[in-house]
């Protein structure tokens, strides 16, 4: 297997540690009422979709950046890789 | 003043030893500081380091050289980048970084933490295929090129120095699996 | 002895003789020879005996398609059972033996099997060995035991050694016959980085074994230009004898080189490479693999794939017969027959099972039956005749079968591609999706007239070139004369009643395969299951198609409907060593060693592992025959006056940035932002659910950057976490990690005499009092003149202690002057057996309470969680179910009975319950013997166990058995007041 990394281009899948789906990044406001439910919801549960799933991958072996990858759960097609920095940064609430 | 003094040993102890066209060296004598560029604070750290080292903060991947310290600014990642010069300080590499760059970014003393090794050679190539997942070829991976990968399942950097010369660091604690792996690799061949 | 059956011609070097036995025979063959072909020459035709009925068999085929000619190679821990003749490389010296039967090979006592045939029909097994049940272990299993298998493995150690590596390239060409040649030359000319790589020790496919010619070359002169071309350039990479054994992920190739197999001696090279191979694009010129027809006792030694025969004869000068009979449904076959005549081998007759006129010449002298049949043939130990239809029958020494030929799809298929059938060729054709990066050329796309091979390799060799950005050389494609490829569909003779063999290496027969369709088995996967078809080293290369189209016949589905098995790799048999590759003993993995090892060697150290470190478990002095006498003293000699001990395992990380102190707020559950600088806090982290992560410590050494500690053993998943939160939660964080586990060698010196023993080595400008220096203190200091140095009031012991870091290149010089300066204190080094006792006098939680299972309120550390900030688990540590009444809590036990031994694993049951599940109330996690108190101490979960202090509950331990009373008591047997880490 083999993720093709933003700036270092093709490495092997060996380099790199898969922790989960890429909504992890999404973690809930602690001070929200609702909170108990909502990091509940965060952490247990997922979506096991046929075909795009956006997952994160850490490339331990490498320059150590967290990365969200794109891979079709089908095909096993990688159609994009980001940053997950990067999109975590763009997801933010304008302040 | 204690009545002790402590001395310094390398991790391999000095190796250095030549295979079928391909030699093997431990390097010691340099330092290697990391920097990590504060957020927001890349420009004062280009403009620092543009006005010492006279270095450009390379890509990732990319080395850049200068003659100050004989030192080799290394791209590890977007926001850090390894400072490898000539170790001529009492053991306080960082206060020698600092004194240049100032607190223009984070400094960080690894001089310890790698075990580097040179392998150079015609054969050079061809003994580290057998352990370096990334490819080595002068079009995809010229001079002037680094790269952290995984070697025998250790950590591993690798720098292209020049034609047929290529410098590995690994973690100091299991320098001698690494040793190993390379000296075994270079008897593997032909 | 002569060869016999030696002829004029070939590509062997008649000039270097070799010698080498078979069945311990003296017999000798040429360089260029394969073991098969040299046993040809030798007029050898049986070599082995079949799986299950230990029929004579015969070499069969000339390749790595071979059912039936399996050896064994080499003698002692070099045997190597189950090796194919055909693919062995002839080496002067080279022991092969016969395989499967007892006695010799010519009267094998288990020939009784065939006999017995009818019993030993599909699925005899799942029938015959049902009943009795009680019979299955002591009776069937050693008997099928002995009676199974072919070879024999020499019960050694694999004294070879094995390689891997790592391949890169634009096009990879897989197989270097007329397409992978062309191909080749393509790519390279146009300027790619090609490997082209053939698991034969001679490129060339069967441009080597056909009387074709090449641009008015033979075939094999070709070649050996196309070689020469290629091998100049510096962008091509040939690798014979290497096998691309699977097709992987994103175009990842697996690829075997027998690098020594054809040597006496590996000479301490590797024997084989694993070379995993990433190339933009794969060009899979694998050829196609002939198969049999079916009819009345096919298998004897003598019936061969035709193709083979006249690979024997044109490329080895072999010959496997004198009189020899061609059997085929299509024109190739012919070729055999036209091929052999030439070199002037009588050809007694050709029985082509189509009707019509003969597509080629007649040879002289033989018979021709158009629309004809062999029933059945004769010959104990080899063919003596053949039985046609018409009752005819026809001396005969070799028979030449041709039921058309197969593409080498296999590699197409690893991917779940699956072939699709062409009619006009009869056989399956890559189809589907195929691998990342993959095209197909030549045979193995269903090209199978020379011309249109090379012309197929050629231009698919420029379309992926082109694609890949070069430009394509103007080169023009290499031709070849036109011939003819007809063919009928013909898989097996059904007038035949004796047993007509499908599956030469499994004996599997028609009458199986239709026995299994009638018991029910209607899928392909089901049938391989049953019958054992297509398994075991040759996959069924030769067997699958013909066995596919008699359960097409017997279900009326076409071939097409009825489909293939799925095909995995690897491709040809891959050895467990070579998938091993160096990973073995102590290779196995990396070892970390920590800066006092050598020192710890010195001192006779027993280490044990954790993780890849190598840790000191304790150090024996002279007299000390028991592990609990040394771990005893060196807990007593710490606690009455000073220990050392390593701990540059435990990881470091070090956090520096504007925000690392919000940041640490953050992954630690407890506060961490008011931390002033020159202290350090004990710190807990929990998993997002709540449950415990790790724990350690982390020092303020300015406004902006602290030193953090994490267990030995989460060090990576600490940092990797920390990473996590830092990049994907907080990334508007002004704050950066980088481990600095290996840069500091760190010691902890405990005991009452700690600071008189560093005080000898501090420089003199840094004052260590308790007073300068109080407990949780920390501070950049120089020792031994000097010497950088980062110092830590810290204590797992419980005693007056510190932790000192260097770097770590001074730790080897480190260790030495602590152990020398402390002699007047009677210092003793401590290993982590007595790391252990001393925290478990103490009551501090380690791995064992940390199991992943647990709580900070489990660990009586719940009050340390902050509810005033957001930190990871914080909010999920809350939960109900987490938080329950009668939840676990970690105490203290003793044994009632003093001088009884407590045991880890220890489950808790309240006095009067009864040992059960329902009754059980938690378990012991950490013991020992504490020298201080004289007897077993233990730590472990036990429900509301703080509130349960001096309570008697029974220890049981239902898995190892023993049980006993146990005393609920503080976690602190020692020092509970804390007054002896102030000091």
């Amino acid at each position: 297997m083999i993720i093709n990394h933003p700036l270092l281009g093709p490495r092997d899948a060996a380099e790199f540690v898969y922790k989960g789906d890429a909504s992890l990044i999404n973690r809930p406001n602690w001070q929200a009422d609702d909170a108990a439910e909502l990091f509940h919801e965060y952490l247990y549960l997922r979506d096991n979709p046929a075909g795009q799933h956006r997952e994160l991958w850490y490339h331990e072996q490498g320059d150590r950046s967290w990365l969200i990858v794109t891979r079709n759960t089908l095909t096993h097609e990688i159609s994009n890789v980001e940053f997950a920095r990067d999109v975590a940064l763009a997801e933010r609430p304008k302040k | 003043m204690p009545n002790y003094t402590l001395t310094a040993r390398t991790p391999l102890d000095g190796f250095s030893h030549d295979f079928n066209g391909v030699s093997v060296t431990e390097v010691n004598g340099r330092s290697i500081v990391s920097i990590a560029t504060s957020l927001g604070g890349g420009e004062a750290l280009s403009k620092a380091l543009a006005k010492t080292y006279k270095l450009k903060i390379p890509e990732p991947g990319k080395s850049t050289v200068s003659s100050l310290d004989n030192a080799v600014l290394l791209g590890m990642a977007q926001d850090q980048t390894f400072l490898v010069f000539d170790d001529h300080t009492e053991d306080k590499p960082v206060d020698v970084v600092s004194k240049h760059l100032k607190d223009t970014a984070y400094f960080t003393d690894q001089s310890d933490s790698y075990v580097m090794l040179r392998v150079s050679g015609e054969n050079s190539r061809s003994v580290l295929e057998r352990i370096c997942p990334i490819d080595l070829h002068p079009s995809v991976f010229p001079e002037g090129s680094v790269s952290r990968t995984i070697m025998e399942h250790l950590g591993t950097v690798i720098v292209h120095e020049k034609a047929n010369t290529f410098l590995l660091m690994s973690a100091r604690s299991s320098a001698k699996s690494f040793l190993e792996a390379v000296e075994v690799s270079a008897l593997n061949i032909g | 002895m002569s060869q016999i059956n030696r002829i004029e011609g070939g590509l062997i070097n008649r000039s270097k003789k070799l010698s080498f036995t078979f069945n311990g025979q003296s017999l000798e063959g040429y360089e260029g020879d394969t073991l098969a072909s040299a046993l040809l020459a030798n007029g050898h035709r049986m070599v082995g005996r079949s799986f299950k009925y230990h029929r004579p068999r015969g070499i069969f085929s000339a390749g790595s398609e071979e059912p039936n000619a399996l050896v064994q190679l080499r003698t002692g821990a070099y045997q190597e059972p189950n090796t194919r003749a055909t693919v062995t490389e002839l080496f002067h010296g080279l022991e092969a033996t016969s395989q499967n039967h007892r006695g010799s090979l010519k009267y094998d006592f288990m020939a009784v099997n065939d006999l017995f045939s009818s019993f030993l029909s599909a699925g005899f097994y799942y029938k015959t060995f049902m009943w009795p049940k009680a019979f299955w272990e002591k009776f069937y299993e050693p008997v099928i035991r002995a009676a199974a298998g072919l070879g024999r493995l020499s019960g050694q150690d694999d004294p070879d050694i094995y390689d891997k590596g790592f391949l890169h390239c634009d096009v990879l060409v897989v197989g270097a016959g007329a397409a992978g040649l062309s191909a080749a030359l393509s790519a390279g000319r146009a300027g790619a980085r090609v490997i082209l790589m053939d698991e034969d020790f001679c490129m060339g496919g069967r441009l080597n074994v056909e009387t074709l010619s090449v641009n008015d070359q033979s075939g094999s002169e070709w070649a050996t230009q196309a070689l020469a071309e290629l091998s100049a350039m510096d962008n091509v990479r040939l690798m014979t004898r290497t096998t691309a054994y699977g097709a992987y992920d994103h175009g990842i190739v697996g690829a075997l080189e027998r690098v020594t197999d054809h040597l006496i001696s590996s000479e301490n090279k590797p024997r084989q490479i694993l070379w995993r191979v990433y190339t933009k694009r794969t060009i899979l010129c694998a050829g196609a693999t002939e198969r049999p027809i079916a009819f009345g006792n096919n298998d004897r030694p003598g019936v061969m794939l035709a193709g083979a025969v006249r690979a024997y004869v044109n490329r080895w000068g072999a010959l496997p017969g004198k009189r020899v009979a061609v059997f085929t449904n299509n024109d190739d076959g012919w070729r055999t027959a036209t091929d052999l005549a030439a070199k002037g081998v009588e050809i007694t007759a050709v029985i082509d099972s189509r009707d019509g006129q003969p597509p080629v010449d007649v040879p002289k002298g033989a018979a021709i039956v158009m629309g004809g049949r062999i029933v059945d043939t004769k010959g104990r130990h080899g063919i003596r005749s053949i039985t046609l239809s018409n009752g005819q029958q026809i001396p005969v020494d070799c028979l030449a079968v041709s039921g058309g030929w197969s593409p080498n799809v296999q590699l197409t298929c690893h991917q779940r591609g699956r072939p699709t059938w062409r009619d006009d060729i009869a056989a399956f054709v890559p189809g589907g999706e195929l691998p990342q990066g993959m095209s197909v050329a030549g045979a193995a796309s269903g090209n199978l007239s020379l011309s249109s091979v090379l012309l197929n390799g050629h231009d698919i060799g420029n379309s992926v070139v082109s694609d890949l950005g070069f430009t394509p050389s103007k080169v023009k494609a290499s031709s070849s004369e036109e011939e003819t490829t007809g063919i009928s569909a013909f898989w097996h003779v059904r007038e035949s009643k004796a047993r007509a063999w499908l599956d030469l290496q499994n004996d599997v027969t028609v009458k199986d395969v239709k026995l299994s369709h009638q018991e029910g088995f209607r899928s392909v996967e089901h049938l391989k299951r049953y019958t054992t078809l297509g398994m075991a080293t040759d996959q069924g290369k030769t067997a699958n198609i013909p066995a596919l189209a008699v359960m097409a016949e017997c279900t009326g589905k076409s071939l097409p409907e009825t489909g293939t098995t799925i095909f995995r790799p690897p491709y040809t048999p891959v050895a467990i060593g070579a998938l091993a590759g160096r990973a073995r003993g102590k290779d196995f993995r990396p070892s970390r060693l920590s800066p006092s090892h050598s020192w710890a060697k010195e001192q006779g150290a027993i280490f044990v592992e954790a993780g890849m470190w190598y840790r000191a478990q304790w150090f024996p002095r002279s007299g000390e025959t028991h592990w609990r006498q040394s771990v005893d003293r060196e807990v007593t000699q710490t606690r009455a006056s000073v220990g050392v001990c390593d701990v540059t395992t435990l990881g470091k990380i070090d956090v520096q940035g504007r925000d690392a102190a919000q940041f640490l707020n953050k992954v630690y559950a407890n506060a961490f932002a008011k931390l002033p600088v020159g202290k350090v806090r004990y710190g807990i982290m929990l998993r997002e659910d709540g449950i415990m992560m790790d724990d350690g410590t982390s020092a303020r050494f300015a406004e902006n950057h602290f030193v953090m500690t994490t267990t030995t053993a989460n060090a990576v998943s600490v940092f990797r976490h920390m990473e996590f939160c830092r990049q994907c939660l907080w990334p508007e964080m002004d704050v950066h990690l980088i481990s600095s586990t290996e840069q500091y060698a760190q010691f902890a010196v405990a005991g009452p005499n700690a600071r008189k023993l560093l005080q000898k080595v501090v420089d003199s400008d840094h004052d260590i009092s308790n007073e300068a220096f109080p407990f949780m203190g920390c501070g950049e200091i120089t020792v031994c003149g000097g010497v950088p140095t980062r110092l830590f009031r810290i204590s797992f012991s419980g005693e007056l202690a510190y932790e000192i870091a260097v770097p770590t290149r001074y730790g080897d010089s480190l260790v030495r002057t602590l152990i020398a300066a402390g002699e007047e204190f009677d210092v003793t080094p401590y290993g982590t057996e007595a790391l252990g006792v001393m925290r478990i006098e103490k009551g501090h939680a380690a791995g064992n309470e940390l199991n992943g299972q647990t709580t900070a309120r489990d660990l009586g550390m719940g009050r340390m969680v902050s509810k005033k900030k957001d930190s990871i688990g914080n909010t999920l540590s809350e939960r109900e179910g987490l938080n329950l009444e009668n939840g676990l809590s970690l105490v203290g036990f003793r044994p009632v009975n003093r001088s009884e031994e407590l045991k880890a694993g220890f489950h808790f049951i309240s006095k009067g319950n009864t040992a059960n599940m329902a009754n059980d109330e938690g378990w012991m996690s950490s013991v020992a013997f504490s020298p201080n108190l004289g007897h077993s101490i233990g730590l472990g979960f036990i429900k509301r166990g703080s509130e349960r202090l001096g309570e008697i509950v029974i220890a049981t331990d239902p898995l190892r058995g023993g049980e006993m009373d146990v005393e609920i008591v503080s976690a602190h047997f020692i020092d509970p007041e804390g007054e002896r880490l102030r000091a």
